[in-house]
């Protein structure tokens, strides 16, 4: 087995590409993500965002999944008082559960709201892009099983790879880009 | 020894005396009694184990994977299970299914939740106190098994056997409880179909021949929806294929009078007045005709009845339409003229769920006449025949002995008040109602499996006053649901994840399921109990295989193959005999043996032979529409219980549109009753542009009243409630927004 913290190639950078117009908000990403990840009943590492806006008859909705964006620039990391949060060469933030105190400096310091306590793991914990699953070679659980193939997850600095492409030959945006956090999650602007 | 169970109002299931021997012999199954609480069996070590870097991310680690089937929804999607420890992980699509694609829904995802359900039913139970009390005791399957054929050959003798009713719901196993029922020798069999889509197969069967046509969505550039919530009622493959369609850039239409998550997604969503679905398809009809935008050779060709079609569509134009249904007429137009253009690679959809008002079947008829005009009958992006139509793979069959001849007329009503109501669909509320009124005759029995009629047909109070009447109850199930828990012997069931099924056939491919684990506690598979079952019953004859393996085999006996390569690859694919060259030619399973777009049988019924407007109730101005639909995270009445389903949609607030909720003075979450003339219920209200200001909404399925769904009960409220019964005197439907209702602000206390 290889292993993943040394192996990894410098230049990768896992990170997502969200097609609104193919979500259908079915949740199937959240549940697959609670049982692959022994996610806590009433925590979500994982969860879809409902742009709503107009007057009946004249309605729009539209579905963003999000999770962890990774952030390249993570004020969750510089905050964390002991280390606990730390970047992976890949571009993938962890957390260590036996370093963190549980001070939650990191839940106040993200912006997108994506990180929950673990009571049982008496840790402050998130998504991780399913990095176990990463490290021999599958997707994560949420983009394996997404039935509207909404999330597109790959490698973001190979210009060959599915997510590059999406980028490449469509309008995009982020979330919170003016935070600076350089986040690994890029959007596909709706129809 | 008997062990008493007393289900309390602390919604927690005391069991007083476990002993010893039974603990360790759970433990033996399932690794301990920790399988009684949360998810402990789903943890891995809270801590990372830090002697080795690696792991500090544990993954869902597996000793094996096992190709089985979903059933979580009853479209049969293709899982692999991840096993580790003899513990069910992790539930994935298997990518080889062409009904999952490698993906499942949220339902399939959370099986994991249905299997380690700590109200799991754990051994037979025998009642000891009254209907509904809760106080049963624990039977081993022998007594409970003595006890059941014992009450159902007491009925069989004194009352005969059409006395004793059976129902269950669509299942891998039906053709064996099907068994089960002839063999006994009951004309009185209740499905979920008369619920469901009576309307869409009845008016399919005498238009197309066939129950429903299949759509290609690969190549549809138009397609229409009416009431088809495909975005929610998830059919795996279908909405993996709608999503896909739009993303190459197929135009969809959508009606619905409710802002569903398939209208958000639509090119054009049109509102439409509840009940008024057929002025719409009729007006469509009318414009493509008139305008001579039908496909004139297909017709003529391939139809029987247009000229009486032409004359009776003659007088619904968009404008006629549009005072009926609410939307524009210029729409209407617009609509009928791109799906024109579109033809022949359109489809409008012909429904799933149709039994709506008691118009329905005309609805699914003007739809079917609809496709057929614009001849997308076999073309790229239209309806076809799909493959296995007619039956498939050839399977081996169990032997077995001719079933005794029945000579009482059904309870439902078929035929003899239901004439064009196929035998197999049945109308189940009837049924229903002819227990509670005694005619034509007492029925004395029921045997429920897999089903849940208190919840799932309308006016509870009815069905539960129709139980009230019956001798003898056994209900079959993996949990204690509600019409369990007002029976008198409650069987358990293994899950989908611990059994075999007789296998799936699609086309040229079978598919099994198979047991992931042994069955928990003392749960059985179907196939078992109704083999154990009907030897008591004397009917051994009936059910010649040893075991479920043995049943399997001598499906497959024809195939070539051995159990063992089925179930390590979880399918098998027959060679085809046929080269197909070309079109395959399909010929329509009518009386003309053509598309009938005027039906004989119809008019010798005395139903009108073409499509025409019959007119919906109205609603009082006081009065709101109800209507109910699905939500992807459930399943009808089965899935409430689940604890990762139910963390996602807990609960059924109704949705109310701001206009009348200012009216009512009612804000966001206030608590409101709501009265039709079947019942009343509570619950809050959910104020949303997205409804019809004449309409409400409710989610169907909850409001369990069995304190057994430790999970489920108390959350929500359940549509049965309200729902008044009316069906449909050509299919047999029961119209399920046919209710309207009240809306009233509830005073603190009431």
């Amino acid at each position: 087995m290889a292993n993943p913290s040394t192996d990894t190639p410098r230049k990768k950078r896992w990170g997502f590409v969200m097609e609104s117009d193919r979500c259908i908000d079915c949740q199937a990403c959240m549940v697959a993500c609670s049982v692959e990840n022994n996610v806590p009943i009433g925590k979500h590492r994982n969860w879809i965002n409902h742009k709503e806006s107009g007057i009946f008859p004249n309605l729009n909705q539209t579905f963003m999944p999000e999770n962890c964006h990774h952030c390249n620039n993570a004020p969750c990391e510089r905050v964390c008082p002991t280390g606990a949060t730390y970047h992976r060469d890949d571009g993938l933030v962890l957390v260590d559960y036996d370093k963190c105190i549980g001070c939650k400096y990191c839940m106040m310091a993200c912006p997108y709201d994506a990180r929950y306590v673990d009571e049982e793991k008496a840790a402050v914990d998130k998504c991780t892009f399913c990095v176990h699953r990463l490290d021999v070679g599958q997707p994560p659980a949420c983009v394996e099983t997404c039935i509207g193939r909404a999330r597109h997850f790959g490698d973001l600095n190979d210009p060959n790879s599915k997510v590059s492409m999406l980028l490449a030959t469509h309008d995009h945006y982020q979330l919170y880009e003016e935070a600076g956090t350089e986040s690994a999650i890029y959007y596909i602007r709706s129809k | 020894m008997i062990e008493f169970l007393q289900m309390t109002d602390s919604k927690k299931i005391i069991i007083p005396t476990l002993s010893r021997r039974h603990f360790m012999g759970l433990g033996a199954v399932a690794g301990g009694a920790a399988l009684l609480n949360k998810f402990d069996l789903l943890q891995p070590s809270l801590k990372p184990n830090h002697q080795n870097p690696k792991s500090l991310y544990p993954p869902v680690d597996f000793d094996r994977e096992v190709y089985t089937m979903c059933e979580m929804c009853v479209w049969r999607c293709g899982v692999k299970a991840k096993v580790k420890d003899g513990v069910v992980r992790k539930l994935d699509g298997n990518p080889f299914h062409p009904h999952s694609r490698g993906m499942l829904c949220p339902r399939g995802q959370a099986g994991v939740a249905t299997l380690y359900d700590p109200d799991r039913l754990k051994y037979p139970l025998i009642r000891k106190g009254e209907r509904g009390e809760g106080l049963w005791a624990r039977a081993s399957w022998e007594d409970a098994l003595d006890y059941v054929a014992s009450r159902m050959l007491e009925i069989k003798e004194q009352y005969g056997p059409e006395a004793m009713v059976f129902s269950s719901t669509h299942n891998l196993i039906q053709t064996q409880f099907e068994n089960l029922l002839k063999a006994y020798g009951s004309p009185n069999y209740g499905t979920q179909r008369s619920l469901c889509f009576n309307a869409m197969i009845t008016a399919n069967l005498l238009t197309y021949g066939m129950e429903e046509p299949s759509r290609d969505y690969s190549q549809a550039n138009y397609i229409i929806l009416t009431g088809r919530n495909i975005m929610e009622a998830i059919s795996n493959s279908e909405t993996q294929s709608l999503v896909a369609a739009q993303a190459r850039g197929a135009k969809l239409v959508v009606l619905d009078p409710r802002f569903t998550k398939t209208a958000a997604k639509a090119d054009l969503w049109l509102p439409i007045k509840p009940g008024t679905d057929l002025a719409f398809h009729l007006a469509l009809l009318n414009i493509i005709i008139t305008e001579n935008r039908y496909d004139a050779e297909f017709v003529a060709e391939n139809t029987v009845g247009f000229e009486e079609l032409k004359a009776s569509v003659a007088g619904y134009t968009p404008e006629w339409a549009a005072s009926k249904c609410e939307i524009p007429a210029d729409t209407i137009r617009q609509v009928a003229r791109e799906f024109a253009i579109a033809a022949p690679n359109a489809f409008a959809h012909p429904g799933w769920r149709t039994s709506n008002f008691l118009n329905a079947f005309q609805t699914a008829r003007s739809i079917g006449a609809l496709n057929a005009i614009i001849g997308n009958w076999d073309q790229p992006g239209g309806f076809f025949a799909s493959s296995g139509h007619d039956g498939g793979v050839a399977l081996g069959s169990v032997p077995q002995p001719p079933y005794p001849r029945v000579s009482a007329m059904r309870l439902d009503g078929v035929p003899w008040k239901y004439p064009l109501v196929p035998l197999k669909l049945g109308v189940f509320q009837e049924i229903r109602d002819a227990i509670l009124t005694g005619e034509p005759y007492q029925a004395r029995g029921w045997f429920i499996f897999r089903q849940n009629p208190v919840n799932s047909l309308p006016e509870r109070h009815k069905t539960m006053a129709a139980m009230s009447q019956l001798d003898f109850i056994v209900t079959t199930d993996i949990s204690m649901n509600d019409t369990a828990w007002f029976s008198d012997v409650v069987l358990p069931e293994a899950t989908y994840l611990e059994r075999f099924d007789p296998l799936h056939v699609l086309g040229n491919t079978v598919f099994i399921r198979q047991p992931v684990i042994e069955p928990l506690f003392e749960s059985k598979p179907g196939l078992w109990i109704f083999k154990e079952l009907g030897s008591r019953l004397g009917l051994a004859d009936y059910f010649q295989y040893d075991d479920e393996e043995d049943y399997i085999r001598q499906q497959i006996a024809p195939l070539g193959i051995t159990l063992e390569d089925l179930k390590q690859r979880g399918y098998y694919t027959a060679p085809t005999h046929q080269e197909k060259n070309g079109h395959e030619v399909y010929t329509f399973n009518t009386g003309s043996g053509k598309i009938e777009l005027a039906s004989e049988a119809l008019r010798n019924s005395g139903f009108a032979a073409v499509p025409k407007w019959d007119a919906p109730i109205t609603n009082d101005a006081d009065q709101f529409y109800l209507l109910s639909g699905k939500v992807a995270q459930h399943t009808q009445f089965a899935t409430h219980n689940n604890r990762l389903l139910h963390e996602r949609t807990p609960d059924n607030p109704l949705w109310m549109n701001p206009i009348p909720a200012q009216q009512r003075n009612l804000q966001d979450g206030d608590m409101v009753w709501v009265e039709s003339s079947g019942g009343k219920v509570k619950t809050p209200v959910h104020v949303t542009e997205k409804i019809r200001p004449d309409s409400v909404f409710m989610i169907p399925g909850f409001g369990h009243v069995s304190k057994g769904l430790t999970t489920a009960y108390g959350s929500g409220v359940s549509d049965s409630d309200l729902h008044v019964t009316y069906t449909d005197p050509i299919s047999g439907s029961q119209a399920l927004s046919q209710t309207t209702v009240k809306v009233y602000k509830a005073e603190e206390g009431s």
